[in-house]
């Protein structure tokens, strides 16, 4: 159903008024909690079955380099092994290949193991199956891989000149996508403009990190032939979907189940070559197989994120307004284009959401998506945005101090105010009505903005550097099927299927294509369905994640499970309370109209109507007396919701860091949220996303980068030099939320699972830059560190001697 | 990050762990913070581990003399909140509260520290600064090695691979010297990027006894005799015109975190502040 079709009492309406207890917008325990805090959750790892091989994978040691030869026969004499296969022992699975339909993309084609080129350090090569992990890292220590370098550049800008060596002969140039977003004139405007600031903006790459690493477990039923692969996933169904395609099983033979996973940010939303391995293993072995990656593999082998430079001007006129902005992104996509987001997503995104939540009439932005011999990037938190609205709230902030405007007024003047929405920005995105104003005005005020200038002046005349910082931004979350990041991508993320059903005890269970992976779904989706059926939360089971289960549906990612998953929670249990209504109308003979639901009982009000809701249950599905055959209707429902577009969630946060001018340690004094997400399912696990993103933020912003030296070895390759932020180095965050105008959607819900990677970046650097603006100094590469901080003075100082 | 496969031994007795020692490439382990994730990336590779947790005597702190002897088995954990270093050594706790966490604090050893030697460690910084003497048992016999000479570069150290590292010996220093360490760090718990540690002994408003040492500053701790030098006989106003002068001669090394002008920068900075403390903290002048 989508949301045109939805019948309108259904769709935006608000729960019709009833007595029944309220459980959306409450703070519910959350129901995982006591299973994952007290060690009874059971993650990927922990599934052993009987007579299970266990694989380790040798991986490329080189970045770009021909496979001259790969030594498996000593390795094949070690105790417990199995067997040592390479690609050609796979030459059966098609590559994969994330198709678009985007003008200008060029596919990369990603064998299962690397067949004759390797692109990356860490791309599996070859894989031992023994029977435990210790003998099979053994003797994938002991196949001697034989290669010839080939060469090529770990920068994309110099992948990108005429004579760099290409990395697949199928991307020419390697350039893997291009792609312009225009509306007006920007060149001209900039052009005319009485101001203009500009700048060069990087952000290093990530890796997500998640604390539970990539894990896969195939268990093959030889009798049925059934195969069942657990793993450490967010998207299940698409698994599921391609993995039919690429073993050539059909899909009733293939479940895909993603038990309990310890967090994603992203590293988990695409498709492996591992996962594709241990499925297809199992079968070919038939017995169980399972490969639970290490850090180490975690670091060079899951997707990375961001890594893009973006070269932007903003032209504004002496108010302060802005007229033009002009970007060119370059994303460093890695070695492939990855499955099925492509690589178009991260840049892309950049470029779409750099005109940020401002009214800028002209816009041109163009965005090339470069390879390079480094691990294949991917979705990360935020995606696109966080660059976007660091590159763009840096200047903003310039285009202040240019002015000498305060800050916040600038942003206040040029946002899109609350009587002006819809409203289409320079890339085609339309904001649907969000409190951006509101959000900035309640972050301002939360900090004591107005006094802060005489603090920073009183403490730089006591010695004392500190700094506040503003990120504004908007964002489209819940998104339907008509925006896609890569048009034409294989998959359709824009829709959910419910299905709740009450069993013929009375329980009610719920299931979706969701996988929850940190985010509450569990709580979330069973306080919709609790209220709207009129049950209490914890009597509700909510099953997902398991493509065995559920009807069809990609997964979690993209701040979109409460959304479309709690829109479709809400349709279909209101399709199932009017079957519960009529059978209990039926069962108590009054008009259906008149039987209400509350805590677990249905019951007429002002009567002694009441039963509970296993008592109707054994009346439909049990006691053949009590009702007529026709009125034994199954107690199932199952709706699919599709928002078509998406929904509008928009925030600031301001940042106060204070700089020891001495050792230049960067200290976070205050953070502060204000942030709409229309209508909070439960304020609880709204703070604890906001936290957990606001975190994540600080690590983009202060410490988190993978390094690689120019030929592609990855530096920062353990936890000790690859650093995220801890306990210690995070600030307590106060989070204000605002519910402006709620979204027309079935619940009033927007997305809110990534805002806290996309604010805080922005929000930090210009904390910092305004912490050193008496020195003249910007920030604009994050993440921005003691020791970079010194450089940047000292080649300032240099600049300043010479003048 | 499976190690390769070794075996293990745990003999109970000296003479047991001489002779289990007697192998190709024999490895002791103690607490196993720092060899176990070399082994688990296979950058060390040892056919045998020697276990010396079960050994006699190792895990004591005692008072001997005008030292206090701790054992090499002794955890970081321990020597902060044992009360002969409260009382005599405050600049102890001090010290551990900013090595690693407290699960590697409660595991880690002061004798696998010495021996692992990594520059911006604490131990060896702490040992450097107060003269400790390093007592080493091999199969010949007891010796006895200064800071000096045991710390060569990083992760290098005169222990031979058949001996054992039994104890430190730290002096206890006159009454009324005032202690510090401080230290920059990436995030809490990490290595120091640069680390200083001074103690200071006053007498009659001017400085009297007075050593300084820094961490992280180059391959192996260093004391500043000659920045001491200068100080002693001098106010407490000297500090300020005697630190800048702190980095000179040092090479400190450049990694991913840090360029090696960062860290000379801190030298400096992190020199006075250890002293100023040290200073602050010292006893009322005699
Ligand atoms: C995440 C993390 C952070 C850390 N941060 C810090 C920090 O900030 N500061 C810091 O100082 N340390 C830090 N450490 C290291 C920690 O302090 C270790 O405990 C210490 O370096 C080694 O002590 P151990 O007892 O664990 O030695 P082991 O790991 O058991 O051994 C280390 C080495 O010493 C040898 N060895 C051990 N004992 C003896 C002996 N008695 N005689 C001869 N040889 C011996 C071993 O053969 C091995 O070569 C950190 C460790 C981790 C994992």
């Amino acid at each position: 159903m989508n949301d045109a079709a939805i019948p309108k009492d259904i769709r935006s309406a608000p729960a019709p008024e009833t007595s029944r207890p309220k459980y959306i917008g409450e703070r519910v325990q959350r129901l995982e909690d006591p299973r994952l805090l007290t060690g009874t959750g059971r993650y990927t790892a922990d599934i052993r079955f009987d007579r299970m091989v266990h694989l380790a994978f040798v991986r490329s040691d080189q970045a770009h380099a021909r496979i001259l030869g790969i030594d498996t026969d000593d390795a094949a004499t070690f105790p417990g092994v199995i067997a040592v296969l390479t690609a050609q022992d796979f030459s059966e699975i098609p590559d994969l290949v994330a198709p678009s339909r985007m003008k200008n993309y060029h596919p990369t084609h990603c064998p299962v193991l690397a067949r004759d080129t390797v692109r990356y350090v860490g791309e599996p090569v070859a894989v031992v199956v023994a029977s435990d992990r210790y003998l099979a890292e053994d003797a994938a220590n002991a196949v001697v891989v034989d290669y010839e370098p080939l060469g090529a550049s770990s920068d994309p800008a110099a992948a990108l000149l005429g004579d760099a060596v290409l990395l697949h002969d199928e991307v020419p140039g390697n350039l893997v996508l291009e792609r312009s977003f225009a509306t007006g004139d920007a060149g001209s405007a900039i052009a005319g403009a009485a101001h203009v600031v500009e700048g060069r903006f990087r952000l290093r790459r990530k890796s997500p990190m998640a604390m539970e690493p990539r894990a896969y477990v195939a268990d093959y039923d030889r009798g049925r032939d059934a195969l069942t692969l657990y793993g450490a996933t967010q998207i299940p169904g698409v698994v599921r979907d391609e993995l039919a395609k690429l073993l050539d099983i059909a899909g009733n033979r293939i479940r895909v189940i993603a038990p309990d996973v310890g967090g994603g940010f992203g590293g988990k939303g695409s498709l492996y070559p591992e996962e594709i391995i241990v499925a297809a293993l199992a079968r070919r072995l038939a017995r169980p197989v399972k490969y639970v990656s290490d850090r180490l593999e975690d670091l060079t082998s899951t997707s990375q994120g961001f890594d893009e430079y973006v070269e932007a001007r903003l032209a504004f006129d002496d108010d302060g307004m802005f007229i033009a902005l002009e970007a060119e992104v370059i994303g460093d996509i890695g070695a492939y284009s990855i499955y099925p987001w492509t690589a178009a997503l991260e840049p892309v995104q950049v470029a779409s959401f750099l005109p940020g939540p401002y009214k800028t009439p002209h816009y041109r932005g163009r965005v090339r998506g470069v390879c390079t011999p480094k691990p294949p990037t991917g979705p990360y938190r935020g995606v696109g945005r966080p660059m976007a609205v660091f590159a763009l709230e840096r200047l903003v902030d310039m285009a202040a101090q240019k002015l000498d405007m305060d800050r916040a007024e600038i942003r206040r003047r040029n946002m899109v105010q609350p009587d002006e929405f819809p409203h289409r920005i320079g890339s085609g995105i339309i904001w649907n009505h969000s409190g951006f104003t509101e959000c900035l005005d309640a972050a301002v005020k939360a900090v004591d903005y107005a006094g802060f200038k005489a603090r920073q002046i009183a403490a730089r005349e006591q010695g004392r550097w500190i700094g506040l910082g503003i990120g504004s931004y908007a964002e489209l979350t819940g998104i339907g099927s008509r925006i896609a990041v890569a048009p034409g991508m294989p998959i359709n993320t824009g829709n959910e299927t419910a299905t709740v059903r009450i069993d013929a005890t009375g329980a009610v269970i719920a299931t979706f294509a969701t996988a929850s992976h940190g985010q509450s779904l569990e709580t979330t989706l069973a306080q919709i369905v609790a209220e709207e059926l009129g049950v209490r939360p914890q009597d509700v089971q909510i099953v997902q994640g398991d493509t065995g289960m559920t009807a069809h549906g990609t997964g979690t990612y993209a701040s979109r499970s409460a959304v479309i998953g709690g829109g479709a929670a809400i349709i279909t249990t209101r399709a199932l309370l009017k079957k519960v209504k009529r059978v209990a109308g039926r069962l108590f003979d009054v008009d259906p109209d008149r039987v209400e639901t509350g805590d677990g009982e249905i019951y007429v009000p002002g009567t002694n109507h009441r039963i509970g809701f296993d008592e109707l249950a054994r009346a439909v599905y049990s006691d053949m007396a009590t009702l007529p055959l026709a009125a034994r209707e199954t107690l199932e429902s199952q709706e699919n919701y599709d928002p078509v577009l998406g929904t509008t969630t928009s925030s600031t946060h301001i940042a106060e860091v204070e700089i020891d001018p001495e050792t230049l340690s960067i200290r976070l004094t205050r953070f502060v949220v204000a942030e709409d997400c229309g209508r909070m399912i439960n304020p609880q696990v709204v703070d604890g996303q906001v936290h957990g993103g606001v975190v994540q933020g600080i690590g983009v912003a202060l410490l988190e980068e993978l390094e690689f030296d120019a030929t592609g070895q990855l530096l920062s390759a353990s936890l000790a030099d690859y650093l995220i932020p801890t306990s210690a180095e995070s600030p307590h965050i106060e989070v204000i939320h605002l519910e402006t105008v709620l979204p027309d959607n079935p619940g009033g819900f927007r997305g809110m699972g990534e805002g806290g990677t996309i604010g805080a970046p922005a929000a930090i650097a210009n904390a910092v830059a305004d912490a050193l603006a008496h020195l003249g100094i910007g920030i604009s590469e994050l993440p921005i560190t003691p020791s970079k901080l010194h450089r940047l003075i000292a080649a300032k100082n240099l600049t300043k001697d010479r003048e | 990050m499976k190690p390769s496969p070794f075996e293990y031994c745990q003999p109970k007795t000296i003479e047991e762990a001489f002779a289990a020692l007697n192998h190709e490439d024999a490895k002791i382990i103690a607490g196993g913070q720092s060899l176990v994730p070399m082994m688990n990336f296979r950058l060390v590779q040892p056919g045998r581990l020697v276990d010396i947790n079960s050994l006699p005597g190792l895990g004591e702190i005692v008072l001997d003399g005008g030292t206090i002897r701790i054992g090499s088995l002794v955890r970081h954990a321990e020597a902060a909140r044992h009360d002969l270093m409260r009382n005599h050594l405050p600049i102890i706790a001090e010290a551990m509260a900013h090595v690693a966490h407290v699960a590697i604090r409660n595991r880690g050893t002061i004798g696998g520290s010495l021996v692992h030697a990594d520059p911006s460690a604490e131990w060896p910084l702490l040992v450097t600064l107060l003269d400790g003497q390093i007592e080493i048992a091999g199969p010949e016999g007891l010796r006895h090695a200064a800071p000096e000479e045991f710390f060569v570069a990083p992760l290098v150290t005169t222990i031979e691979d058949d001996e054992i590292l039994v104890a430190v010996r730290l002096p206890i220093l006159s009454p009324g010297t005032g202690m510090a360490f401080t230290e920059i760090a990436q995030r809490a718990g990490d290595f120091a990027v640069v680390a200083a540690a001074a103690t200071v002994l006053m007498d009659r408003g001017v400085i009297a006894e007075v050593r300084l040492a820094l961490g992280g500053a180059g391959d192996v701790p260093v004391r500043l005799f000659e920045v001491e030098a200068a100080l002693a006989g001098q106010r407490p106003e000297a500090i300020d015109s005697i630190t800048p002068g702190c980095a000179d001669g040092l090479e400190p090394n450049e990694d991913m975190h840090a360029t090696a002008e960062y860290r000379r920068s801190l030298i400096p900075v992190l020199a006075r502040r250890a002293l100023e403390a040290a200073v602050l903290r010292a006893g009322a002048t005699r």
